[in-house]
């Protein structure tokens, strides 16, 4: 069920997200044209028509960021706490599987928003002998690789792929915030979107609370001192502790908005 | 078919009378089959089960029989045809007359005036 | 098995009551009307049924289960409101029911839309509103569920269209099904109902058959809604 929620669901957004793509494509290339002489200021109007075409670029990087981001906010709010949400609530599927479809669909779009973006950077950069430059840029990358001894490989990878997956969780915690508010607000009678900021701003305000107590109360217990007193890692673990520990904090944020957007989905759904 | 209700009457006693007017006008002719229970009931806007309780009913009565999978078809006794037909037309007289008694007309001043409104209907035709 | 079991359902908003303690129960093969005023718990019911709400107190099961992904594959729902994403052409929305319910007839369906001249590359958008609303009920009546429910089917159209959504359900109903249609013109279903529930003011007033009514009572259910309902 849930593979087909994610076609449904890619099949909505892609009509915006794919045109979107598409225009960056051809602003892009038209930067591109625009860079070769266009610029030189020798015919006045070329040289409007060349501002025109890479400010339209900059704008269409904007754009598809900010649709990328209003999609995702969207497609959860209008799809299944508005009118269509008494046909999407009512199909053989759990609210599991609802909140999956979103989550999984919006992160999907925003990597490839980003993707899409440096791709698009890449277009406006070519010109003759780009491509052999960027392949020469890539072999001193690799051979700087090959100098590096085994275990700094082996840290520098592993940072890489902490890294990562510590972007694509904050990534999938920063919808859950959202998604937690607007079902938050929306099992209110009236004012549901009214209450939908109000729940953002207190699932803020809480964390952050809740973050700062925990700060104070170890420092008062000195938790950390009596923990790590008699462990002195070197400045490579400290950095993985570090990484993992906020991957472990993102988890846990995660987890809360999640709970939050299951149980008012579940108990307390309340359609107009 | 042209199928009204009324509100007084049960609605499957009056689809048993539409369908017996059916057969004795001949929109239903003897010995033709029946369209099906859900088609009837949609051409009539009613509830097929009301529908198919109806049948039942002039099935019973003989007008209609059904055979296993060929579906329901009206009789092609004539006699029963013109029972049918009698009675329906004894209704109509016994309304129309208590509707008369009711004005407070005699019986010899009824039958005189359906006499008057037959020549007149006779002129009519004459005239046409 | 009844398609549709209530004991004791109780549903509050905040501090008014919109379902009393209500019991009932529907068996299969009937046609049946919830009808009551404006604001009588009609549409109430029909959520919990579906479980887009959750009941405050008592028991309701669809098909012998509680309204859950189970209950939703076997129940038909026609919303009070256009609820089909309305930037999908016809052909989407055919896909659309057809991944997610088994018993969708697609065949039906195509055929339906065809005989209203809708073309499948049309979208929703860019149907009328009378439009919108017999595709709408097509995707519901295409379905072989156990329970239809469908909620003011015939509110807000024009008389003609109205016949039109009455003849689509009565053309695609089963004998193993069971339809329940919420209303309050009563006039205009009456002739294609089994049974009446009367709900007023969260309780159930009244279950009858109308052919009872009208034998008994010696008057139509419209008449006997507007003597139960008088204000």
């Amino acid at each position: 069920m849930l593979r087909k929620l994610l076609k449904h669901e890619f099949r909505a957004t892609g009509r915006i997200m794919l045109p979107m793509y598409l225009i960056l494509l051809v602003t892009a290339v038209g930067s591109n044209l625009a860079g070769r002489g266009m610029l030189d200021g020798r015919y006045h109007i070329l040289n409007i028509l060349g501002v025109l075409i890479v400010t339209a670029f900059g704008i269409a990087i904007c754009g598809a960021l900010l649709m990328s981001f209003v999609l995702m906010i969207q497609r959860f709010y209008k799809n299944l706490l508005q009118d269509e949400g008494y046909l999407m609530f009512t199909l053989p599927a759990s609210v599991h599987q609802h909140i999956w479809s979103k989550l999984i669909v919006s992160s999907v779009w925003f990597i490839a928003t980003v993707l899409a973006i440096i791709a698009a950077s890449l277009v406006v950069a070519y010109q003759g002998g780009f491509l052999r430059e960027l392949l020469d840029l890539l072999r001193y990358f690799l051979e700087g690789l090959r100098k590096l001894e085994v275990s700094e490989a082996f840290n520098g990878t592993i940072y890489l792929a902490e890294f990562a997956v510590l972007m694509f969780l904050s990534l999938v915690a920063f919808s859950l915030q959202f998604y937690a508010a607007l079902a938050a607000g929306h099992s209110q009678a009236n004012h549901k979107l009214l209450w939908s900021v109000v729940w953002f701003f207190g699932i803020q305000f809480a964390l952050q609370f809740a973050g700062s107590l925990l700060i104070i109360g170890s420092n008062e217990l000195d938790v950390f001192n009596r923990l790590f007193s008699h462990w002195d890692p070197s400045p490579t673990v400290a950095i993985h502790v570090a990484l993992l520990m906020a991957i472990g904090c993102v988890i846990v944020y995660g987890a809360i908005f999640y709970a939050i957007t299951t149980f008012f989905l579940k108990k307390h759904l309340n359609l107009e | 078919m042209q199928w009204q209700f009324s509100n007084d009457a049960p609605i499957y006693t009056q689809l048993i009378q539409q369908v017996k007017v059916g057969i004795v006008t001949g929109a239903f002719p003897p010995g033709e089959r029946l369209p099906s229970v859900r088609d009837l009931a949609t051409e009539a806007g009613v509830n097929p089960n009301t529908m198919q309780r109806a049948l039942a009913e002039l099935e019973r009565d003989g007008l209609v029989y059904s055979q296993r999978t060929a579906g329901r078809f009206v009789t092609e006794d004539n006699t029963m045809i013109n029972t049918a037909k009698r009675s329906l037309a004894q209704r109509h007289v016994k309304t129309f007359l208590e509707a008369m008694l009711q004005l407070g007309f005699q019986k010899d001043e009824i039958i005189s005036l359906i006499k008057q409104e037959l020549g007149e209907e006779e002129a009519d035709h004459a005239s046409a | 098995m009844p398609v549709l079991e209530c004991k004791g359902l109780t549903k509050r908003f905040g501090r008014a009551t919109a379902l009393d303690e209500v019991s009932l129960s529907i068996e299969p093969g009937r046609i049946v009307g919830l009808l009551g005023p404006n604001g009588s718990g009609k549409t109430t019911l029909i959520k919990l049924a579906n479980g887009l709400l959750t009941p405050d107190g008592g028991y309701i099961a669809v098909c012998g289960t509680a309204p859950g992904r189970e209950s939703h594959s076997l129940v038909s729902y026609l919303p009070e409101r256009t609820a089909i994403p309305t930037w999908m052409t016809a052909r989407q929305l055919l896909d659309f029911y057809g991944d997610f319910y088994q018993d969708f007839r697609r065949e039906a369906a195509e055929e339906m839309l065809d005989h209203l001249g809708i073309q499948p590359r049309q979208a929703v958008k860019q149907m009328s509103k009378g439009t919108r609303e017999k595709v709408q009920l097509i995707m519901v009546m295409s379905r072989a569920a156990k329970l239809y429910l469908l909620d003011e089917p015939i509110g807000g159209v024009d008389p003609a269209t109205r016949d039109y959504i009455l003849s689509t359900i009565i053309g695609n109903y089963n004998p193993d099904a069971a339809v329940v249609i919420s209303t309050h013109l009563i006039a205009d279903v009456e002739k294609v109902l089994d049974e009446v529930i009367f709900i007023s003011q969260g309780r159930v007033a009244l279950q009858s058959t109308v052919d009872d009514i009208r034998e008994e009572k010696g008057m139509s259910v419209d008449a006997l809604f507007r003597e139960v309902f008088k204000c």
